[in-house]
């Protein structure tokens, strides 16, 4: 479904990555563990086509990372749902237009996007703020319609950039609860973090980076 | 159809999200757009007075009082078929003298009772076609009328330095109305397309974002593209307003002081619309 194969890149200054190979199967839940700087939002950039590597590839669903054509590269980002460490909301509209943007760019008719997006907000807790600018709302609440964002197009995969980076610890239970539950339900979850507390207390596949290497 | 939907919408949201930067960007159109119309209207009247005068360039074809009636016919037929010639009438000798004497207001000589003769000869006045009311298509047709039997070179004559002098100033009028046009085109121009950069430098991580959650390029362009154009629109209204309402007043105080055409304010909000949206696309070009 999402797999990298032998990946190289580098930045103009010097960092990126030396060799890195990832598969993630449908409805898997893997942790992208390392620390700072050693790579893991890269990996996830390469997987949304925000950078491209100069060795190897990267095989999103039937897209080729040497092959797609820069125009297909939306097409490939509305099947993914990202979440970022500092959320990116769209601060100049309310909470149910930040969600609601995912299904418009698609072209979906106006009663079908109301729908999905009241449903990826009860789904989150968000129904009550929904016409809530972003700067009104907590961290927690912010990285939810982040996660509501991210789920309204039912993606096939997740991948979730430190989501609780920026949150306290009770916030960031709450956020792995809800991405614990969409996995039950089918998701698959790729989540980049150099919280080692976390990962060691999950059973699930861990996949570590370091220096922009992955190690088997 | 619901993406366009969507995207009239954004484009109409954005210009009310960024209420300021709008009013701006509408202002400086509308400001632009006054300048230019000022200097259309003085371009169009400038025109009006030039065709004027250059409707007056005609010949006159002096004829030798020996000319029997059937040479003046033959010569009348020959002119009108000379290229150039859109109309010959011909000024008898008695047709002269009143003229002479109506166009000095002196009523109370009787010149033919002075002299005893009528001293003024017969003529041909010879209109041009508008292709020809200048110094080279009257010199052509004098110099073909010139040729003609019973006709001297010296008898066709006709206002030169007039037309030479006219012609120099069109020439100079034509000059300065280009320039002063493209300059305040291209002000205008910059002055759009920096407020249309200005708003892609405050969105840009609104920007950055929706393109990330799977917008395409032209999705993010398009609103403000219509961003652009509904405030060239606005612009544009504004200022056709303002000048109708400026001439109004003045042809209160002055009746007949000017003609405008609606054509004017009709092209000064077709401007602002073009100008909105040439702004908005080099800025999109350029920056995004």
């Amino acid at each position: 479904m999402v797999k990298i194969y032998r990946a190289k890149m580098r930045y103009p200054n010097g960092d990126g990555l030396d060799r890195v190979d990832l598969e993630v199967k449908n409805g898997e839940f893997v942790y992208l563990v390392g620390p700072s700087g050693a790579g893991k939002s890269t990996v996830l950039k390469l997987i949304y086509m925000e950078e491209f590597p100069s060795e190897g590839y990267v095989t999103v669903a039937s897209y080729n990372s040497n092959e797609i054509a820069p125009g297909d590269i939306p097409y490939i980002r509305r099947k993914l749902g990202i979440i970022f460490q500092d959320f990116k909301l769209l601060e100049d509209r309310d909470v149910f237009e930040n969600v609601a943007f995912v299904l418009h760019v698609t072209g979906a008719r106006r009663k079908d996007v109301k729908r999905k997006t009241l449903r990826a907000l009860a789904e989150v807790g968000l129904s009550h703020k929904s016409r809530k600018l972003p700067h009104e709302l907590s961290g927690g609440e912010q990285q939810r319609v982040a996660i509501a964002r991210a789920i309204v197009n039912d993606p096939f995969i997740l991948l979730a950039d430190e989501p609780t980076g920026n949150l306290d610890p009770k916030t960031s239970v709450e956020i792995m609860n809800i991405l614990d539950k969409l996995n039950a339900r089918g998701t698959a979850i790729l989540m980049a973090t150099h919280n080692y507390e976390l990962v060691n207390s999950t059973s699930r596949r861990i996949v570590s980076i370091k220096k922009g290497r992955t190690l088997s | 159809m619901q993406s366009a939907i969507f995207i009239l919408r954004e484009g109409i949201a954005g210009l009310m999200r960024s209420r300021f930067t709008g009013f701006v960007a509408v202002l400086t159109i509308a400001i632009s757009l006054i300048l230019i119309g000022v200097f259309l209207i003085i371009t169009v009247n400038l025109a009006e007075v030039v065709d004027r005068l250059r409707s007056r360039v005609e010949l006159e074809v002096f004829l030798d009082d020996s000319l029997d009636e059937a040479k003046i016919d033959r010569l009348a037929e020959e002119m009108a078929s000379i290229d150039g010639v859109s109309a010959v009438t011909f000024i008898s000798k008695e047709m002269a003298i009143r003229e002479f004497e109506s166009l000095f207001d002196d009523q109370q000589h009787d010149y033919f009772d002075v002299l005893g003769f009528n001293p003024l000869p017969a003529s041909f006045r010879i209109k041009l076609r508008d292709a020809y009311r200048n110094a080279a298509g009257a010199e052509r047709v004098a110099a073909a009328i010139g040729a003609l039997v019973d006709i001297g070179e010296e008898d066709v004559v006709y206002r030169r330095k007039f037309v030479v002098l006219l012609e120099k100033y069109i020439k100079i009028a034509i000059a300065v109305d280009f320039l002063v046009g493209t300059i305040v085109c291209l002000s205008a121009l910059l002055l759009v397309t920096n407020n249309i950069r200005l708003i892609i430098l405050s969105k840009n991580k609104i920007i950055e974002t929706m393109m990330l959650v799977g917008a395409t390029r032209a999705f993010v362009q398009l609103p403000l593209f219509i961003q652009g154009m509904i405030q060239g629109l606005v612009g544009g209204i504004i200022s056709a307003l303002f000048l109708y309402a400026v001439l109004m007043v003045g042809s209160i105080e002055i009746p007949g002081l000017i003609s405008v055409s609606w054509r004017i304010y009709a092209l000064l909000t077709a401007l602002g619309v073009l100008l909105g949206l040439a702004g908005s696309y080099t800025a999109v070009r350029r920056y995004l």
